[in-house]
């Protein structure tokens, strides 16, 4: 292995001289028996020199990559990192809409939806988040250092308040439908665009069922409930009242398919209550 | 820098296959004389052989695992940066090298991920600060991502153990170093910087990395185990 190392660049070295200075003469001389013979028998040493070894097969090759499918059905959020003000517009003098902090009332970390960026004049970016308050304006601008990486979901809930119904949609297509239970007319569930903030488990409340989601929504009569009247979906011991007006605003379901819901809705998924 | 057509960088025509193959002929064609930079595919469609041998070694693991994490920062960077409508905003040829990087650095993933099977790491939650929603912020740091990620691998690739992954991990950094002459070259870098590329020690891609912050970021804690307050 060694000696043929050393005796291959030697070779070559000899190959390529010789090409050089026969070629010349093969030229010059015009052809003659002589210089074809010397062509002749540089080829002659050139087919003779030792093969290099052959290509190392890889013991991997990717797979074709694919462009990357940019869903209409996708939806960001982000974690809030550090407590801010969410202002009406990406200015740092706008009006404020409300203080934004890290935790949730559950102790789980305060997520916004992310809807739209921009810079202001000085370099700033900002982000425009849909936010957990009562009143309108229910979307604000936050600077983005305020907030951590992003997340990103392809589901959306849909909670009909006239059918009584529940659907998921992932990446909008059905994947679940459900009755539910709404508030009643004295605690209605209100209406519009929220998100999925957290989800409760491992508890021992019947009246809530095996799993519980909070969600950006907040009732709009229950507003001194104790942690601010979110609007959680849950099941119930009481499946017997569903589909129905009963509750006192929140959304229940029947626990077989809070259960279904808890496998196929992420944490971030936009939620219309209409 | 004078101005290099796709025609003149593309003497065998694999990036406009490769571009053909991700985008179809007539873009291809109208990118022809306007894409600057180059790279190739991979190879396409070949499955990976029965690896468990190649791998056994643990030196080779950790390589692998290292090297996805990269992969996952790589990916995620270029996805998340699509997501944002920041290469949506871009000129043509330039959103052709942003969406064909991510597609690259997906597949690598996917590959790796496979390659490793129950030995692949998760990937990280990463937090790009602001950076992939603008495109001079998100091309800066392409270019030092990808000039990281090629001094990495050529630092690696000589301790593997397997030949194959020795010539697997080429085929890797080849492509990694043509992505970063790519990017170099629509940030107005000259696409090489010498003539001669020197490695990065793992612990020096480590503080490289860490000083970005984009992986040592709060993974936020979306449930609890508590009764709800809601309303009812």
């Amino acid at each position: 292995m060694r000696s043929a190392t050393f005796v291959r660049p030697a070779l070559m070295v000899s190959v390529a001289v010789g090409l050089a200075v026969g070629l010349p003469s093969v030229l010059r001389e015009g052809g003659s028996g002589d210089a074809f013979e010397q062509a002749a028998s540089h080829r002659k040493a050139a087919s003779a020199r030792p093969s290099l070894p052959e290509p190392v097969e890889p013991a991997f090759v990717p797979g074709k990559p694919t462009l990357l499918r940019v869903s209409a059905q996708a939806t960001r959020w982000a974690v809030v990192r550090a407590a801010a003000t969410a202002r009406v517009a990406p200015r740092a003098r706008a009006p404020a809409i409300t203080e934004l902090e890290t935790k949730t009332p559950e102790g789980t970390s305060n997520i916004v939806l992310v809807l739209a960026n921009r810079v202001d004049d000085a370099g700033r970016l900002w982000i425009r988040v849909r936010l957990a308050v009562l009143d309108e304006p229910s979307t604000g601008w936050v600077p983005r250092e305020a907030l951590g990486g992003y997340g990103t979901v392809t589901t959306r809930l849909i909670v009909d308040l006239d059918s009584l119904q529940a659907t998921l949609f992932r990446d909008g297509r059905a994947a679940l439908r459900a009755d539910v239970g709404v508030g009643k007319l004295s605690w209605p569930t209100p209406r519009g665009e929220f998100y999925i903030r957290n989800k409760l488990t491992g508890y021992a409340s019947p009246t809530y069922g095996p799993v519980a989601f909070g969600t950006s929504a907040r009732s709009r009569v229950l507003t001194d409930w104790p942690a601010d009247g979110f609007v959680g979906i849950h099941g119930t011991d009481r499946p017997d009242l569903l589909p129905g007006r009963v509750s006192h605003g929140c959304i229940r379901m029947r626990n077989d398919d809070i259960l279904r819901l808890a496998n196929l809705m992420p944490i971030g998924t936009p939620l219309t209550i209409r | 820098m004078s101005d290099l057509t796709l025609e003149q960088l593309d003497g065998d025509g694999a990036l406009q296959e490769s571009i053909a193959d991700l985008y179809g002929d007539t873009r291809a064609e109208l990118l022809r004389k306007a894409v600057i930079g180059g790279t190739t595919l991979l190879a396409a469609l070949a499955s990976p052989p029965a690896l468990a041998s190649e791998m056994s070694k643990a030196n080779d693991v950790r390589i692998f695992q290292y090297a996805l994490n990269f992969e996952y920062l790589q990916a995620s960077f270029y996805t998340e940066t699509e997501r944002a409508g920041t290469v949506a905003r871009m000129e043509e040829a330039k959103a052709v090298w942003a969406r064909t990087l991510g597609a690259h650095e997906r597949a690598h993933v996917k590959i790796i991920k496979n390659v490793l099977g129950d030995a692949a790491t998760k990937s990280p939650f990463f937090d790009f600060q602001g950076n992939t929603e603008s495109e001079s912020r998100f091309t800066r740091t392409a270019v030092a991502m990808e000039d990281l990620t090629t001094a990495l691998l050529t630092g690696v690739t000589p301790s593997l153990r397997s030949q194959g992954l020795v010539a697997a991990a080429f085929s890797l950094l080849t492509v990694e170093a043509r992505h970063a002459a790519w990017a170099r070259h629509l940030a107005g870098i000259v696409p090489v910087a010498g003539p001669f590329d020197r490695s990065k020690p793992v612990s020096e891609v480590d503080r490289i990395v860490a000083s970005t912050r984009f992986a040592r970021t709060l993974v936020p804690k979306m449930t609890a185990r508590m009764k709800p307050k809601f309303v009812g």
